[in-house]
């Protein structure tokens, strides 16, 4: 997916030298660490119940023929 | 009565009797008027904080229950949502976004009497140092408008130095309540992650951010994150905190606890010497309130700005997707677009540093690359936990300089953006390992402030606003000069 | 070689998987199933079902998977109008076993199919076309269905031919029906992608597929296509291709969709999930019996044959009434009777929603029937009354006379009648006894099935002495 832009160049640069800065990753001792993640216990997930949003959402979003939201064309 | 007083002052004047409410905010918007063409705090004002003063007095007069803020004005950084009212996040993006709901936040203050007084400028979705890449222009810092206020949450640090609130809420995903707390001389902490909801915070880099009180007083930052913090069903990484309570004996002192100095912070080519000055006055603090001093050493502090946006523009990238302006945004008609032509032209509504963040969002996990950038940078933040966890085992605080530069003028870092990312080096630590910090403003050198940054551990701020109150309790800083 | 992909949705849940609109969206006026958490409106977060982790962890029991120590879940990045975040929540084994199953098999007519992986991810919005032509259309999306919980079932290439995919999709959907997680039927319930290659060519993915009927004709057709390329010794491209439901053909997806990069991060917004042993003893001890058990326990306890038991205990519904209905005495009359007399007037979702029919109506039947009060036949009428109407065993006796008639007296009346009309058959049955069978049956018509058979033939028997 893409962003249109203008000055493309000036955009390269930079992130390319900010991804050279990335480099410096290379160089940290890092051996036998893992993916740190936050954990919680099966309790504490939602209990399964069926509750209504109360507002007509789609009235307050951007919607055609009141009730549904259009897309551009797919192909 | 003076704007300038403290949240505590505050409610015991309403208390007491010789202030209303009322009067209080009158005199804050009255203020607001004044001052806002120099300051430019906020991208909104809540039109009905009068209105709110007033049904807040009336409860106090009929002597009904009154929620803990009785009415104090409070500020609320731009990308938390308040349902029907603009939540911009300071984007042409989201220029007319209305929220269809409250950010947890915002009811708890509501339910406790706070009046939201205003929406705050900040960073085009909270990505900056400076509040330079606010799509509706920069605040300005009140202690030198030449001068940017820090950011990303800018504007809250800016209404609260400014006298144009008592408090405020930010967000901090790197530093962005602590850095501009330090360059305004006001009091930010970045709580625990998850001691704070982030429901209704817009998602910037969600795995390490958090909303963060921010006041000109320890005591008074105390207060508000009492009412802000803990347990929420909306928020499945919220922990429980136990109804704690930060205020009560926040006067403790430090006497006999163990400050690390994080070495890889205070010194080395970056900081500037005012700032290593500064530091070394408030370690001299430190040691008279009878804390003992050491230095620490987190080696994996050298990586961590790199991992840092490694891991920031990753999940920039997939959180910003969602703005392809088909549900929500501003007006740009399909007619004659493909779906992805669309949003590529919508997406231009993003601001330069939004879009370069993006770009780099869509890189660093690609394919071919993920392994390259992404896992070394979760490897990364995964030891420096295990460093700062094996400092906390030694240590109860550890401090550097907030940020390790001094105010910096417009313009001067826009350009380079590796300069102004460096400019995070003290404060994402914090962030990639969850454990509070806060910004302590020590002193003002030739006009522009600096601020002391204490972390603790997990979960211990009611131990780290004990520390912040003793060092706070030694300072003696200037009027801002309005 | 086949490999399956299949989506099935949770519609017995109550809500949906990050959120508490409703996970049956069916029903619902565009758009009004939806809330700031399912459209992704900034600021949201997800909230992960618990009922959905238990019912997903029994399906990946069921198909003998692995579970996880701990359930992680990811972003998978891409645009499509209908993904309200522009990336949809599901799992992978990206740092470790994190899904909700892997490893798992499944035993289809002596073949084993192997199960990759087994995860929960949310399924999107839909989009409609109105107008002539896709390529002209006018896109509309209607998000009700976004965040209604699927779980994905990934098979190993273990499939040789449709037949095997057919059978194993009955298979799947009788066990999650078994389960009590999923209703199969309902449209759009469980849809199924396929991978299919050929011996020394390219894999090809086939998508969009409307029906497990179509399913079958789309592999039919790749395998065919394929094998005609080979022959022909062009190269099978590795590619996606989607099924053309109005001229049952695949054709190839524009390569741009392959290309597609998913970008996958850690979802930070949703902890991962200890899947403690406990929980996991509990759930597993919860889990309804496996149709196999039943089907075992069917024919070794009650002596119900094979073939009944085995139509009895892949239908939830009829296992399900048969258990209610049956005790030691009567099992093999239930049985019987759901899997003969009921079947035809049940045998359809819309026809089971509408049936008044109770377990308590079966085991009246057929105690009537054991104490000889009302005949096999009577009993299948009174069934499509009840079916129709919920009235009581014995309301339906009095009201439309199905009570059996045993008078002797009466049934005298009507065999002689019968006896002056069919002197032939008469003259027939003297002389070969076995065909008074025809007689009674003439009774029986007569009766509308209420003659007691017994006393009927030896009524007959006694009147033309034989």
């Amino acid at each position: 997916m893409r962003i249109d832009i203008e000055n493309s160049d000036e955009y390269f640069e930079r992130v390319k030298k900010i991804l050279g800065y990335f480099d410096i990753l290379d160089k940290a001792n890092i051996e036998g660490e893992e993916v740190p993640v936050q954990q919680v216990a099966i309790d504490e997930l939602r209990d399964d119940k069926y509750v209504a949003f109360e507002d007509p959402l789609i009235q307050q979003l951007k919607n055609y023929r009141d009730s549904y939201v259009r897309a551009p064309k797919m192909n | 009565m003076s704007l300038g007083i403290s949240a505590i002052e505050y409610i015991n004047g309403i208390k007491n009797g010789t202030i209303t409410a009322e009067e209080f905010v009158a005199k804050t918007i009255e203020h607001i008027k004044k001052v806002e063409p120099k300051l430019h705090a906020f991208i909104s004002l809540n039109d009905n904080a009068l209105e709110q003063a007033r049904a807040i007095d009336k409860k106090v007069k009929a002597g009904q229950n009154v929620g803990a803020f009785y009415g104090m004005p409070i500020s609320i950084k731009d990308n938390i949502c308040i349902k029907g009212g603009k939540t911009t996040c300071a984007s042409r993006m989201l220029e007319n976004y209305t929220a269809p709901y409250d950010a947890t936040v915002v009811s708890k203050l509501n339910a406790q009497d706070a009046v939201i007084i205003g929406k705050t400028n900040l960073d085009e979705f909270a990505m900056g140092v400076a509040t330079e890449f606010s799509a509706f222009g920069p605040s300005k810092n009140p202690w030198d408008t030449e001068y940017v206020p820090g950011g990303s949450s800018g504007g809250s640090a800016v209404s609260v130095a400014g006298l144009e609130s008592i408090l405020s809420l930010g967000s901090d995903t790197g530093g962005s309540v602590r850095n501009p707390a330090s360059f305004c001389s006001i009091v930010g902490l970045k709580p625990t992650y998850g001691l704070v909801s982030r429901y209704g915070l817009v998602s910037y880099a969600n795995s390490i951010e958090q909303i963060g009180p921010m006041g000109r007083r320890v005591e008074d930052v105390a207060l508000l994150l009492n009412h802000i913090a803990g347990k929420d069903p909306h928020d499945p990484t919220t922990i429980d905190n136990k109804n704690q309570d930060y205020l009560s004996g926040i006067d403790s002192g430090i006497s006999g606890k163990k400050i690390g100095i994080i070495k890889e912070m205070s010194s080395g080519s970056g900081l500037d010497s005012t700032v290593a000055s500064v530091f070394k006055n408030s370690i001299s603090a430190f040691e008279k309130l009878g804390a003992k001093i050491e230095e620490v050493s987190l080696d994996m502090v050298e990586y961590t700005v790199a991992t840092y946006y490694v891991l920031t523009t990753a999940e920039a990238g997939s959180n910003l997707s969602r703005y392809d302006n088909l549900r929500y945004g501003y007006d740009l008609d399909s007619e004659g677009y493909e779906f992805k032509s669309y949003i590529s032209k919508a997406r231009r509504n993003f601001g330069p540093e939004v879009t370069r963040r993006m770009i780099l969002g869509g890189f660093v996990p690609s394919a071919g690359f993920a392994g390259k950038y992404l896992l070394k940078a979760l490897k990364v933040k995964s030891k420096l936990k295990k460093q700062i966890e094996a400092a906390f085992s030694k240590c109860d605080f550890l401090i550097s300089p907030t940020v390790p530069v001094l105010p910096f003028k417009f313009g001067e870092k826009i350009d380079d953006p590796l300069a102004m990312y460096l400019a995070d080096i003290n404060t994402v630590t914090a962030n990639l390992t969850g454990v509070p910090a806060i910004s302590v403003p020590y002193e003002v050198k030739n006009g522009l402030p600096v601020g002391i940054q204490i972390h603790a551990n997990l979960l211990q701020e009611k131990q780290l606003l004990q520390a912040a109150y003793a060092l706070q309790n030694t300072t003696k800083l200037p009027e801002v000069p309005l | 070689m086949i490999g399956l992909e299949i989506h099935c949705q949770l519609t017995k849940l109550e809500s949906k998987l990050f959120c508490t609109c409703k996970a049956n969206y069916r029903g619902f006026e565009p758009n009004t199933n939806i809330c700031p958490v399912c459209m992704g409106m900034p600021g949201t977060l997800p909230r992960l079902n618990k009922k959905a982790v238990e019912k997903a962890t029994m399906i990946a029991m069921a198909l003998n998977c692995k579970t996880p120590q701990r359930l992680g879940f990811f972003r998978k990045n891409y645009f499509y109008p209908d993904l309200p975040k522009n990336f949809q929540i599901t799992q992978l084994n990206l740092y470790g076993p994190t899904s909700i199953g892997e490893q798992g098999k499944v035993s289809i007519e002596g073949k084993e199919i192997r199960i990759r992986r087994i995860q929960i991810e949310e399924d999107p919005g839909r989009l409609i076309y109105e107008g002539v032509s896709e390529r002209t259309a006018i896109t509309l999306v209607d998000y009700n269905r976004a965040g209604t919980p699927l779980v994905e079932i990934v098979t190993e290439p273990d499939f040789d031919n449709p037949r095997q995919v057919r059978i194993f999709l009955n298979v799947l959907s009788d066990l999650l029906e078994n389960l009590g997680v999923s209703d199969p039927t309902l449209e759009g319930a469980m849809r199924a992608d396929a991978n299919v290659s050929i011996e020394g060519g390219n894999r090809v993915e086939v998508k969009n597929i409307g029906s497990f009927h179509d399913l079958e004709k789309a592999i039919h057709f790749e395998l065919t296509r394929q094998t005609s390329l080979k022959e022909r010794g062009i190269e099978i491209a590795q590619e996606t291709r989607h099924w053309d439901d109005k001229r049952k053909i695949t054709i190839s997806s524009r390569s741009k969709e392959e290309d597609e990069d998913y970008r996958y991060i850690l979802e930070g917004d949703i902890p991962w999930v200890i899947m403690d042993e406990t929980s996991l003893q509990g759930w597993k001890k919860n889990m309804p019996e496996s149709i196999s058990s039943k089907k075992e326990r069917y024919v070794s306890k009650y002596r119900i044959p094979a073939q009944v038991a085995d139509v009895l205990s892949s239908d939830k519904y009829y296992s399900d009434l048969f258990e209610q209905a049956h005790d030691e005495s009567n099992a093999k009359e239930i049985a019987n009777m759901i899997t003969t007399d009921l079947m035809g007037l049940v045998d359809t979702r819309e026809k089971r929603e509408q049936s008044k029919l109770a377990p308590k109506h079966l085991s009246d039947l057929v105690l009537m029937m054991n104490s000889g009060k009302v005949t096999r036949s009577s009993a299948k009428n009174a069934l499509q009354e009840i079916v129709k109407t919920g009235k009581s065993v014995s309301d339906i006796m009095s009201s439309i006379g199905l009570a059996k008639i045993s008078d002797e007296s009466e049934l005298g009346k009507i065999i002689d009648d019968i006896i002056s009309q069919e002197s032939t058959a008469v003259q027939q049955a003297k002389e070969n006894p076995q065909t008074i069978n025809y007689l009674v049956g003439k009774v029986m018509q007569k009766t509308k099935g209420k003659a007691d058979p017994t006393i009927t033939l030896n009524l007959f028997k006694k009147k033309i002495g034989i």
